[in-house]
């Protein structure tokens, strides 16, 4: 299996503190990874760092055989990367509708087929195109941001937290998509702070702790070892 | 009544869309770039006296220099961005609010030693008013109406409708996602400039139109101005305009109380009054 992300001995910070230390991530097409760990283990940095938001000291971040470590954020996209925050995800005072348009602000010529796959993906928000993003529910606002990323068709998509805050019902949803997404042929990195189910669902796990790897695997081994569930998924 | 709507709303509306076009490029800039701009009041003087220049050098009506000067000023207003507030971008928005007063002196300066100190109009003589069933307006004051109002229409539109405009409203909403959608934000500053510099030379153009022009009639309107933006809520557009319809017309019905002179005080007091009761404005704008 070849890796379209790859991190590798990455060490990272902002200003004169380091967060990762030496950090290797792999993801490959139609695969979804999954990072947990404790509080402070460094989840979202590592997610960050491939968009150049933090430092890079060490190591190198490529997509296929391109390094792209110190690019902005705009040629990032471009290269098939497409990232969805954990909070701020949303173009809150924009329709749905024109969220999605600014999410294939960089597509040239017709997106209506980008849109149609949205929209179907995401068939609760067909009726509602015109509604102004910021007064939906927590977990349609979570749809419309993964919705602005995939109008770009990414080769990889970064999820930072996408269950946060909101109900099971909704979670189930998110991960349901999630792989709808993985299967049609798309790299997916996901944060969780809800360890257990997204090891439970991913395709595999890292278990990150103090800014470097501390285990890996397939997801329902990781969730399997007693180790670590004593260590880091509360028992 | 009739006497009401001549002599207290329709001036009050009039006066009151000159300050609306020109909080609408206060309330961009800021939306965009975060700092209010100080030399807004500038240049718009800039903008009248280049509208000034194009009637007496190529001999045209100023109805026709008004778009020359609405143009130029649109991209004079990217010079003084790239000149004088581009590389202080990633430093604390003081600075440049600071520089923006700079810029004010300078512009106001230009147009002192281009033009000189004496008030000076578009055309001579005494335009007399139009008589529509009893309602008196003169031409120019139409013109400014029909003219903001149009303006506000194609702003809106372009805003709404263009790919670009909304990669404006996008860079204002949430500037972080607009970056990571891949939006250019040297572009939108750019466009920003154009669209605020543009209706900032409308506004020095008509209030020159209907009053007279001279070398401080923007510094003297940029409280209003300022006041007019605050009072809608910074960063919202709608609110610019309804702001500034406001405070022209609260100027003007204040002459029933105060002496005319102290016109410009009810500007201040209605910006005093938002301040202290509603500092986001009437629509719910950015906070400071």
């Amino acid at each position: 299996m070849t890796a379209l992300l790859t991190m590798k001995n990455l060490r990272a910070g902002y200003g004169d503190a380091d967060i990762l230390f030496d950090l290797s991530i792999e993801v490959a097409k139609g695969e979804i990874v999954a990072i947990v760990g404790p509080n402070g283990a460094g989840k979202s940095t590592a997610m960050k760092s491939i968009f150049g938001l933090l430092d890079i000291r060490a190591g190198s971040i490529a997509i296929g055989e391109t390094d792209i470590t110190g690019w902005v954020p705009n040629r990032i996209v471009k290269a098939g990367i497409c990232y969805v925050p954990q909070v701020k995800n949303i173009f809150s005072e924009m329709t749905v509708h024109e969220n999605f348009e600014m999410g294939a602000f960089l597509r040239k010529g017709d997106y209506s087929a980008a849109l149609d796959r949205v929209y179907d993906l995401f068939p609760d928000l067909r009726t509602k195109r015109k509604t102004t993003a910021g007064s939906l529910s927590g977990g349609q606002r979570q749809m419309v941001a993964m919705g602005r990323a995939l109008m770009l068709d990414p080769q990889v998509l970064l999820l930072d937290e996408p269950t946060a805050g909101l109900s099971p019902k909704y979670m189930e949803q998110i991960f349901q998509i999630s792989r709808d997404v993985r299967d049609s042929g798309v790299a997916i990195l996901l944060v969780e702070q809800h360890a257990k189910q997204a090891l439970a669902f991913a395709d595999r796990g890292y278990v990150l702790a103090a800014g470097r790897n501390r285990h890996e695997g397939p997801g329902p081994a990781l969730l399997a070892d007693r180790h670590i569930a004593e260590m880091f998924l509360g028992g | 009544m009739l006497s009401f709507v001549n002599f207290f709303l329709l001036p009050g509306i009039v006066q009151g869309s000159i300050y609306a076009l020109g909080a609408i490029g206060i309330t961009l800039v800021f939306a965009i770039m975060r700092y209010g701009h100080f030399a807004h009041g500038d240049l718009a003087t800039f903008g009248a006296f280049i509208a000034l220049a194009f009637t007496t050098m190529l001999g045209v009506s100023p109805y026709i220099a008004l778009p020359l000067a609405v143009l130029a000023t649109g991209v004079f207003a990217i010079g003084i961005d790239r000149l004088f507030y581009a590389h202080l971008r990633t430093m604390p928005k003081i600075i440049t609010t600071i520089a923006s007063f700079g810029v004010a002196l300078m512009l106001r300066s230009f147009v002192q030693v281009v033009w000189g100190v004496n008030t000076t109009s578009y055309a001579r003589g005494i335009t007399r008013p139009e008589n529509w069933f009893g309602i008196r307006v003169k031409s120019h004051e139409l013109v400014t109406l029909l003219v903001a109002i149009a303006l506000v229409v194609a702003l809106h539109l372009f805003l709404t409708r263009n790919k670009w405009g909304k990669a404006m409203r996008a860079m204002s909403d949430n500037p972080d996602l607009a970056l990571l959608s891949g939006v250019d934000n040297n572009k939108v500053i750019a466009l920003t400039w154009i669209v605020a510099g543009g209706l900032c030379a409308a506004s020095g153009f008509f209030l020159g139109l209907n009053t007279e022009l001279k070398s401080l009639m923007g510094w003297n309107i940029l409280l209003p101005t300022f006041a007019a933006a605050i009072l809608g809520g910074v960063g919202r557009i709608e609110g610019a305009i309804v702001g500034g319809l406001i405070v022209g017309i609260a100027e003007e019905l204040s002459v029933l109380v105060i002496p005319g002179e102290y016109k410009v005080m009810s500007a201040f007091g209605i910006l005093l009054l938002v301040l202290l009761f509603r500092p986001t404005g009437l629509f719910r704008g950015k906070v400071l």
